[in-house]
């Protein structure tokens, strides 16, 4: 996977500066809803109800202020991911304990078949295993300081 | 999209995950990344309230196509049928009514699934 295919799963629509949600399910809700506006989803409630299930099954906090919800529905006709932080900190059951700043949702259809699902899930977890790349992303202001940020990081 | 069709998405996205997450290879590599994965009886549990709210014939159908194919329901993108990826005859009726037949693919039989 090269940089810009690893880019082409974001997009501007789908960058949350700041969320506004201050709890676990707000945080899937607010994603889930920002996932569905940009198309592609068709039916926004199924979609929350499996990453919500997805969820029960543990934590998708990975410790380190990062969460990676993700998961598959037959409502989504594309693999996207939605970034966003917050800046204040969100209660995710991560098994550190910390609040959670830095979020991935990671949707993808079961017709998968460049297989490319678990791959971008672990690029995602490696790209914010440092500090450093963390340290910028919660720094970032606008999509295009995203990118460069995720650039950045995967060169590393 | 009709609740009957509904239902069935719900149905196949949970037994998929179900699915997915029991295969081992896939929860080794989910947890080697960090995540956890356990918890299973919760997931029956939510097919167990589901299955209830299903028609039976509905039930049959879905089960039937399961046993051809992983999707008994996909999705149809821009008059495209997901499953077999034949362009489907403009006559198809989206949706269902509350009883009758589901809206299936002449092609591969798989029930549709409108946006
Ligand atoms: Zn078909």
């Amino acid at each position: 996977m090269t940089a810009e295919q690893f880019l082409s799963y974001f997009g501007p629509q789908r960058f949350i500066k700041e969320l506004r949600a201050r709890s676990k399910d707000g945080v899937l809700s607010e994603l889930t809803r920002v996932l569905a506006n940009d198309g592609d989803i068709r039916d926004p409630s199924l979609l929350l109800e499996m990453i919500r299930r997805r969820e029960s099954l543990g934590s998708t906090g990975l410790g380190n202020g990062v969460a990676v919800p993700h998961g598959r529905s037959t409502a989504a006709t594309r693999t996207k991911v939605v970034f966003a932080c917050s800046k204040r900190g969100i209660e995710f059951d991560a098994p550190d304990g910390a609040p959670c700043r830095i979020f991935f949702l990671i949707v993808a259809p079961y017709e998968d078949h460049r297989h490319e699902y678990l791959p971008l899930l672990g690029k995602i977890v490696e790209t914010v295993s440092e500090e450093s790349s963390r340290q910028k992303l919660l720094g970032v202001e606008t999509f295009e300081e995203f990118a460069e940020a995720m650039r950045e990081a995967f060169r590393e | 999209m009709s609740d009957r069709v509904q239902r069935l998405v719900q149905l196949q996205d949970l037994e998929l995950m179900i699915d997915e997450l029991q295969d081992p290879d896939h929860k080794r590599k989910e947890e080697a990344l960090g995540f956890s994965v356990e918890n299973f009886a919760q997931l029956e549990k939510a097919r167990e309230r589901l299955l209830k709210q299903i028609p039976k014939q509905d039930l049959r159908s879905y089960r039937r196509i399961r046993r051809r194919h992983v999707r008994a329901v996909v999705p149809v993108h821009n008059g495209i049928c997901l499953g077999c990826f034949q362009t489907l005859p403009t006559r198809i009726q989206r949706g269902s009514s509350a009883s009758g037949p589901l809206p299936a693919c002449e092609n591969c039989g798989r029930i549709l699934y409108w946006f």
